[in-house]
């Protein structure tokens, strides 16, 4: 009896051992085939929709066409981490820190073919400006020092410093590299900038964190047109890029984050690079130029490790403005100050930079200056802030990560009233 | 750690898919802290005790000495000098102040100190200031919320951001000393440039969610320290065979060994249940090492006798007097903790009882294989390699509590941390055991050959 039960378990058993066999070998070969179907279809759509090209427009249709171009040579998989909606979360998702994609959307650009890297570099040299060191080409450097990084954590070498502060002096007065027309591509030549992801010591500093030029991300939140709204946002280590388009004009080139360690280097080919160098000597000439009266009345009494406004500090500018009143100083002072803020406007299309410039230039008089630990720039903890209705510009000087026996920069640009083209309220 | 967890839900969870558990643990475990910022922040760590709290202070030395205007950057050393200890206690006090909800000032002890390097996500390395403080409510005020007034550094260091965390917290299940959870940051208003104050609120907190934490701490500890578990299995090895003229032979039957194996396990729990009331209630100071030495030494003796029988029928006594050792080891637990009376005598119920609770479910999954094993052929061969690499361990175990630290111990420590694995393969075996004991039964019953369980051939007479 024990022996026919066990039996008929046993039989009972195999049955259920079989079908459950089967039932996996159908889900699994099922998935398979789904998984197929669902690549095979990716491919096909990616060369399907085609958006319209318009390689003669001009502002933001020829910033639109640019990032058509680029969108139609994703396959729809990367048009999918590409175009995002404008959302706020994603709008103010970007960090100073090399977080990678952990902390801010859009397509790395390590992922992307030669061809796909092309077109996504012709976008950003459409819609950032042309001057010597600012906009397209200060980008390109801030990618380039990350490959510094890269290198040097890979071989751990880190003690063996590239060469120490910046030296270039050219004076950047307000109009020149604005009033600069399209056609003067000398400086923004794209260079070659390596794109593949740095050797595996790469990934940097603890924490899992991974220096560059592949970590790079770019997201196109909403859809590019001549008529909507929508923003081109572009950042990694270092930097983030936010330019927001509303009815064919660019109704925000702010915020902007740039920083940079190394502060400088010499490339192999012999190429001195001092990214944030423009940045500097325009803020150390305007206080330079303060008397010793001005400069304890710009002095802050609070210190600053990093600047006040970075990443996740939308819509924070401080009620009451600190320091000394741009309306107190000399004429050939107040040039200064538009000189000084003139680099991260810069930032932006020569035309949207000759707009802005215009705005703050007319708010020059409400507009603050101030400082806090030294004049220098060369010391952690040295910063300058230049405060006005519109304009925010801050710069601090912080001790090495990687290269700890040097300084380095962080900075940031903010618009009171048009950060992300004012689309968000942070209350 | 927000509710508490059931227990044994965890352990069943284990027991079915310990690999669907282990991928999105890593992957929460992964995910990027909440705080992104490229310097190095404070930390403010709370032990949260019935009727203080007790804070350790993790300052960066770089923005310390900014803010303070105490230069400890050239310091290179662990110690604080005596003259800058006074500058640092006093400047600490100036800014800490914990007050009741009411706005009652807290009183601030402000403790031992020492610096130290360390690094923090994306920071490169750097000097640290640790302080120990303590942070006590006026008498019958609520200890579980208060407004936190706290701007060192950041009152001048605008930048600066102090993280608070809990580490340890009896009365909301907090108990294992391991994470933390993050009650806040204190950072700049900087709109209004001000720092406001945090406001705490660690929960009403209950007995009964320090009762059920210490189960599950209870059930954990015995389930990764591997010394306890090992000891309790090397002993109830041989328990199913005979021993005559000093040698294992032959199997004393079903019964008798389930009443071995009960026996010695009882004793056991007895043993330990004992001392570590004993120990934990009596608030003794018992240095470690000699216990643990002890604990080494009992595993090695369990180990020579499941080589060559020792004690015969004794091992029940055995277990007990070594029991004692393995309680007073438990209570040092509970001792790190420095738990009122009242949260100490829940505490010892529930740390036992997770403790009783794993120990019956382990044994439960072990006695299948202890019946099935001592039948088979290959049994002595089993048992000597079991036997031996056991003695191994507990000889590594023995030098390293001794002072002399070895790869044996680390690598047998380390078994400890592969819960989900033993679990698995324990259940195996006994699954295995089982069905393979039913089978040989049905299929010999009728024959009376093939497959034959030896004890057919030994009967049963106890």
């Amino acid at each position: 009896m024990s022996k026919e039960r066990t039996r008929l378990v046993r039989s009972r058993r195999t049955r259920r051992v079989v079908v459950g066999a089967a039932t996996a070998l159908v889900l699994v070969g099922g998935g398979f085939a789904v998984a197929n179907a669902a690549t095979a279809g990716s491919d096909k759509s990616a060369a399907g929709v085609q958006r319209p090209v318009d390689k003669q427009a001009k502002g933001t249709a020829a910033v639109v066409s640019a990032a058509n171009a680029f969108l139609n040579t994703l396959t729809s998989d990367q048009q999918a981490s590409t175009l995002l909606d404008f959302s706020q979360a994603n709008a103010t998702a970007w960090s100073n820190l090399p977080c990678g994609g952990t902390c801010r959307p859009g397509i790395q650009l390590s992922t992307l073919s030669d061809d796909q890297l092309a077109a996504a570099k012709a976008l950003l040299k459409t819609a950032l400006g042309t001057g010597k060191d600012t906009g397209y080409a200060h980008v390109l450097q801030t990618l380039k020092a990350d490959d510094v990084l890269a290198s040097a954590e890979s071989t751990s070498s880190a003690s063996a410093a590239p060469t120490d502060a910046p030296t270039a002096t050219d004076s950047a007065t307000p109009t020149d590299s604005a009033s600069a027309t399209a056609t003067d591509s000398a400086s923004a030549a794209p260079t070659d900038v390596p794109t593949g992801a740095p050797p595996s010591g790469g990934a940097g500093g603890g924490g899992g964190f991974s220096y560059g030029s592949g970590y790079y991300y770019l997201a196109l939140l909403g859809t590019p047109s001549k008529t909507g709204t929508w923003q081109l946002h572009f950042g990694g280590h270092h930097l983030a890029v936010n330019i927001t388009y509303k009815d064919g004009k660019v109704s925000g080139a702010s915020p902007y984050f740039t920083g940079v360690e190394p502060t400088s280097w010499t490339a192999d080919d012999g190429t001195t690079y001092a990214p944030l160098a423009k940045f500097r000597n325009g803020l150390l000439k305007l206080t330079g130029s303060l008397s010793t009266a001005q400069l304890a009345e710009a002095k802050l009494s609070e210190s600053f490790s990093d600047v006040l406004l970075g990443p996740g500090k939308d819509g924070d500018f401080p009620e009451t403005k600190e320091g000394i009143k741009v309306s107190e100083l000399s004429p050939k002072q107040k040039k200064l100050v538009l000189a000084a803020i003139h680099p991260w406007i810069a930032d932006v299309d020569d035309a949207t930079a000759a707009q802005l410039m215009k705005t703050y230039a007319k708010e020059l008089d409400q507009t603050y200056v101030a400082y806090s630990g030294g004049t220098g720039l060369d010391t952690q903890g040295d910063y300058v802030r230049i405060d006005g209705p519109g304009v925010w510009v801050e710069f601090v000087v912080q001790n090495g990560i990687v290269f700890q026996n040097q300084v380095h920069y962080h900075t940031v640009y903010r618009d009171h009233t048009r950060d992300y083209g004012n689309e968000f309220s942070f209350s | 750690m927000t509710g508490p967890r059931n227990w044994l839900t965890t352990v069943l969870t284990r027991l079915v898919a310990g690999i669907a558990i282990v991928v999105p643990a890593a992957l929460l475990l992964g995910a990027s802290p909440a705080a992104a910022h490229p310097m190095p922040h404070s930390v403010v760590q709370l032990d949260v005790y019935r009727s203080s709290v007790s804070a350790r202070l993790e300052l960066p030395v770089s923005d310390f000495s900014r803010a303070s205007g105490i230069d400890l950057e050239d310091i290179t050393g662990k110690t604080v000098p005596a003259a800058q200890r006074k500058a640092v206690r006093a400047y600490l006090a100036a800014h800490i102040h914990p007050a009741t909800t009411g706005g009652r000032a807290w009183q601030v002890g402000i403790g031992a100190m020492h610096l130290s390097a360390t690094r923090q996500t994306s920071t490169g390395p750097y000097r640290e200031l640790t302080v120990a403080a303590v942070l006590t409510p006026p008498a019958g005020a609520d200890v579980r919320h208060f407004t936190f007034h706290y701007d060192v550094i950041v009152h001048q260091v605008v930048t600066h951001v102090t993280l608070v965390t809990v580490r340890q917290d009896w009365a909301n299940g907090q108990v294992d000393g391991k994470g933390t959870t993050q009650v806040g940051t204190i950072e700049l208003d900087i709109r209004h440039m001000k720092v406001p104050a945090l406001k705490v609120d660690l929960g009403p907190g209950s007995a009964w969610r320090g009762l059920v934490a210490m189960v599950e701490l209870g059930g954990n500890h015995i389930l990764t320290g591997t010394d306890h578990l090992l000891f309790l299995l090397i002993l109830l090895l041989p328990a199913p065979l005979a021993a005559t003229g000093g040698r294992w032979t032959g199997l004393v039957g079903p019964r008798k060994a389930l009443a071995r194996i009960g026996g010695i396990t009882l004793a056991f729990t007895a043993g330990h249940s004992v001392a570590l009331a004993a120990t934990a209630l009596g608030r003794l100071q018992i240095p470690s090492w000699p216990v643990e030495a002890f604990i080494a030494a009992s595993i090695l003796v369990g180990a020579i006798h499941a080589i060559r029988p020792l004690f015969p029928g004794r091992e029940a006594v055995v277990a007990g007097v070594f029991g004692l050792g393995h309680g007073m080891a438990f209570s040092f637990v509970l001792a790190e903790m420095h738990l009122s009376t009242g949260q100490l005598v829940t505490s010892l119920l529930g740390f036992n009882l997770g403790i009783e609770l794993v120990q019956l479910l382990l044994v439960c999954l072990a006695l299948p294989s202890l019946l099935v094993l001592a039948r088979l052929r290959v049994q002595p061969v089993i048992r000597l390699t079991g036997a031996a690499l056991t003695g191994v361990a507990a000889l590594g175990w023995l030098v390293d509590r001794l002072g002399l630290p070895n790869p044996v111990a680390r690598a047998a420590d380390s078994a400890g941390s592969h819960t989900t694995l033993l679990l698995v393969i324990l259940t195996l075996a006994a699954v295995t055991s089982t069905a393979w004991s039913l089978t040989a039964r049905v299929r010999s019953a009728p024959q009376g050959g093939g497959l034959r369980p030896r004890w057919r051939a030994a009967p049963d007479r106890s």
